[in-house]
């Protein structure tokens, strides 16, 4: 049994383990860093320190929405950074029987980035890895 | 770890420390008791508190040493090189075993037979090993550890920071006075001991981080409250205490280089043994004081530049001998501040680099090609010893170590935005410098604007602003597409921000809009950086950026600023590079420039600037530079205006009606010509700058008079701006009562 926080983009829901999770904070305005790479959405202040943010939008190749985005400052391996993403939701229990392993149709950067799904009632949970997330790893595996 | 050892460790590390630097004294005055008594004290409290703990080989080798250094204290042995040299290896093994236990939390299953018995041996000389109880020493030695009889307490944990230890008077033993007294004389380094603390790393850093935060907060506050007057007051005293804090957290971080230079001595000693070399090392400047952790960081450059010193510059004795040298060569370290950097040079006496070896290996490794090498003059041939790859030793020793060149020197001491040069002379030695920045994480930067956003400019590189309206776009020239400014007759390459950070978009050409250039100097790469707009300058926390957006090589950090924005730190070296402005000094101009000008006599030059609708010149050579500022900064003393430049105040000239054409709008910007009138500056205030130009002497007509306070510029007549004219400030003879009314109805 574990916790997961959903998150949305568009119509697809992901979950992050709540264990990585920092904090969440709503109504994100990153500041924009020219030519940086296309996954970065920008750089946010929090607590005290500058933190580099993923657009989780561009990581996937989704076309840009304008209105709100929430941020999900999480923790990596690799240190602290954030993660941009439509709307968070609720946080959700999910037991390990529900789990399937990522299938083996998906492309290599999604391959990459999933860790995997949980079947909800109606709906797939696609899990993040927080570890693959960290903009570090992004831009060494040249993923984005 | 529990707290019981890690204070064991540290107390014993810098036991050791002082003991390695007593060694290397000892060796030039063996008979000197007080730098035995220091080694002894050492070794003794090792010895003492390991019993405590249960660490019985340090006890051993404490003991055996204890043993020798009895002796020599008894002046029944002399320190000899071999001596000295066993006493080293004793230290060497107690370090190591210490390391061990700070890594496993045990000693670990050495074997010290080999070291104990070669101590054993030294101790021949004299007749039988004395072995006095511990106890007896320790009443001659008022021990400075909480050892022998006492069981040893160190300090409770709870205390935290732990005082120091100055010679505490031991609970048991009886100490003399007059013996503590030389005791504490005789400690060579320990001279504040007694009023300092320790200080958990951890926790200064902390302080810094908190104090950046508050230097933000105070920002913030101060834009916030800008208009209201009654906050001002108490906006400026927060501004005074918050960077009076922050200065003295800084210097709580601040050690003396002699930190670093202390262990120099042993190195060269034990190099110049393996090398067959004679050197005598120098120090100066031993109390300047540098950022622990930029001392920290170039710890191993130093080390690895007296490698090399020791290694390929100073030669061996009798090849010194036979070139008419001293046969010692000497190895000097200087430490000193220059402004806000600190310079640490390692010279010595040696054979100096072989330029014309460097230029052979340079083209060898492919470095540089045979043309280019042929065009480098000597300084720029120095300069390849740090190009990665690049060694000159015909067979790399093991002493300078395999790969470790001056590439990784100049990338280790850049790293914490330093520099680092050569010097060398053939024949008479060789000189590395290593500049190092004092100040750390807070530096005054310059807001400006480009594409929409703020960007944090630092004032380091800063020398001068330039404001170009769109109707003088054509002071912009362009030669083959590459945008140029004339500065007082020389050109300038110039930048455009906006085109630099978003390449592929369509930007708006010059003559449509403000612009402002920021004339930048970065390691010689002079350049005009052109930027959309300017705002205050702030005083800046560089927080660092990921190494991700480090990797686009244009900014150096990023920062919070005062209006809660978030900032990017540019690079003013970095943004040369990338737009490929060249080391070169731009080329001069030669005077006599535009075909316009009628006949150009070898005129004064003057700045030509407008007021109010009419034009106005400056003397060139009397101007120092033109400021830009809001409205907001002009101060008033009774009705004259005046600028406070950090506590030198300017008064400034308002003969245009600047100044009072802009009231109301405490943002509106307002271009001073800062100049140099007899020994002091003055102000003028004026509308725009519009050019440099030579005048000409104009005459009354009828008479050869010529007629001052005129010239001819650009074909017109035009007014000289008398800046003695300008009055001068109330000096401080008059009566304060009269200064703070003066000062009152202006509050």
């Amino acid at each position: 049994m574990k916790e997961m926080c959903t998150v949305r983009l568009g119509t697809s829901m992901f979950g992050v383990p709540i264990t990585h999770i920092l904090e969440i904070v709503g109504a994100a305005r990153p500041q924009p860093v020219p030519l940086a790479p296309i996954f970065v959405g920008g750089l946010v202040h929090y607590r005290g320190d500058v933190l580099t943010t993923v657009s989780l939008r561009q990581l996937l190749d989704m076309p840009p929405k304008e209105g709100r985005q929430d941020l999900l400052v999480l923790e990596s391996a690799g240190g602290i950074f954030g993660l941009l993403v439509d709307s968070v939701s609720e946080v959700l229990t999910v037991s390990s029987t529900d789990y399937e392993p990522n299938p083996s149709i998906l492309d290599q950067r999604r391959k990459a980035l999933f860790a995997g799904a949980y079947k909800l009632k109606d709906s797939l949970l696609v899990m993040l890895d927080p570890d693959q997330l960290d903009p570090m790893r992004l831009s060494a595996s040249k993923v984005a | 770890m529990d707290e019981l050892t890690r204070e064991f460790l540290i107390e014993n590390q810098e036991g050791l420390d002082r003991m390695e630097h007593c060694l290397t004294d000892l060796e030039e005055r063996p008979k000197d008791e007080g730098l035995i008594g220091e080694i002894f004290r050492a070794v003794h409290t090792i010895k003492g508190t390991t019993g405590f703990l249960g660490f019985k080989r340090l006890e051993h080798l404490a003991h055996a040493g204890e043993n020798l250094l009895g002796l020599l204290r008894d002046g029944r042995l002399t320190a000899d090189p071999p001596t000295v040299t066993g006493l080293l290896k004793l230290l060497d093994g107690l370090r190591s075993i210490l390391k061990t236990i700070e890594a496993d939390g045990s000693e670990g299953e050495g074997e010290d037979a080999v070291l104990i018995g070669y101590l054993e041996e030294l101790q021949a000389p004299a007749q039988a090993p004395v072995k006095h109880p511990a106890h007896a020493r320790a009443s001659t030695y008022a021990a400075s550890a909480p050892s022998v009889e006492a069981p040893p307490a160190p300090p409770p944990a709870k205390q935290g920071p732990h005082l120091a230890k100055p010679a505490e008077p031991l609970p048991a033993s009886m100490a003399p006075a007059e013996s503590l007294g030389e005791t504490l004389r005789s400690r060579p380094q320990v001279s504040a001991a007694e009023s300092t603390l320790r200080v958990d790393v951890t926790l200064l850093n902390r302080m810094m981080n908190l104090v950046g935060e508050l230097v933000l907060t105070r920002n913030q506050v101060l834009q916030a409250t800008s208009a209201d007057p009654n906050m001002t007051m108490l906006s400026r005293r927060l501004d005074m205490v918050t960077a009076d804090l922050r200065e003295n957290v800084m210097k709580a971080r601040m050690q003396p280089v002699s930190n670093i230079f202390s262990k120099i001595p042993r190195i060269v000693r034990d190099l110049s043994q393996a090398l067959n070399r004679r050197v005598r090392v120098q120090v100066e400047g031993q109390d300047t004081e540098l950022d622990k952790s930029l001392l920290e960081a170039i710890k191993d450059p130093l080390t690895h530049a007296v490698r090399n010193s020791l290694d390929h510059g100073i030669e061996p004795p009798d090849v010194r001998r036979a070139a008419g040298k001293d046969p010692e060569g000497t190895l000097k370290l200087k430490a000193s501040q220059e402004g806000s950097h600190v310079v640490i040079e390692v010279s010595d006496d040696g054979a100096g680099i072989n330029v014309e070896k460097v230029r052979q290996k340079a083209i060898e490794r492919g470095l540089i090609t045979t043309d280019r090498a042929a065009h480098l003059a000597e300084r720029e041939l120095l300069q390849l010893v740090f190009l990665p790859g690049f060694s000159t030793a015909a067979a790399v020793t093991n002493v300078s170590g395999r790969g470790v060149g001056m590439d990784v020197v100049r990338a280790n001491v850049e790293k914490i935005g330093g520099k680092v040069e050569i010097d060398s002379r053939t024949g008479k030695g060789t000189t590395l410098r290593m500049r190092i920045p004092l100040t750390l994480a807070i530096i005054p930067a310059l807001i400006v604007r480009s594409i929409n956003q703020s960007f944090a400019l630092p004032q380091g590189a800063l020398s001068e602003l330039v404001h170009i309206p769109p109707e003088e776009a054509s002071a912009i020239e362009w030669i083959e597409n590459a945008p140029l400014y004339r500065l007082r007759g020389k050109l300038l390459p110039l930048v455009f921000l906006d085109r630099l950070l978003m390449p592929g978009k369509e930007h708006k050409s010059v003559s449509e809009r403000d612009n402002f250039i920021a004339v930048l100097d970065a390691d010689g790469r002079r350049f005009g950086l052109v930027v959309d707009g300017l705002a205050d300058p702030e005083e800046i926390v560089v927080k660092p950026l990921s190494a991700v957006l480090k990797d686009i090589g244009l900014f150096s950090g990023a920062t919070v600023l005062g209006n809660a924005d978030l900032a990017l730190i540019l690079d003013p070296g970095l943004i040369a590079l990338k737009a490929g402005v060249s080391l070169h000094e731009e080329e001069a101009v030669n005077v006599g420039e535009s075909e316009t000008e009628a006949d150009e006599s070898k005129g004064m030059e003057f700045l030509l600037v407008e007021a109010a609708g009419r034009q106005a010149a400056v003397p060139l050579t009397d101007v120092l530079r033109i400021e830009q500022l809001p409205l907001s900064r002009i101060e008033y003393i009774g009705y004259r205006p005046v600028l406070n430049f950090e506590g030198q105040l300017l008064p400034v000239e308002d003969s245009g009606g600047v100044l009072a054409a802009a009231e109301g709008n405490p943002q509106a910007k307002i271009i001073v010509v800062v100049c140099r009138e007899g020994n002091r500056h003055v102000g003028i205030a004026v509308s725009h700058v519009l050019d440099v130009a030579a005048g000409s002497d104009l005459f009354e007509a009828g008479t050869d008079q010529r007629t001052g306070g005129v010239t001819l510029l650009k074909s017109r007549v035009t007014g000289v701006v008398d800046l003695s004219a300008v009055a001068p400030l109330p000096a401080s003879e008059q009566a304060p009562a009269e200064w703070s009314r003066i000062a009152e109805t202006v509050a």
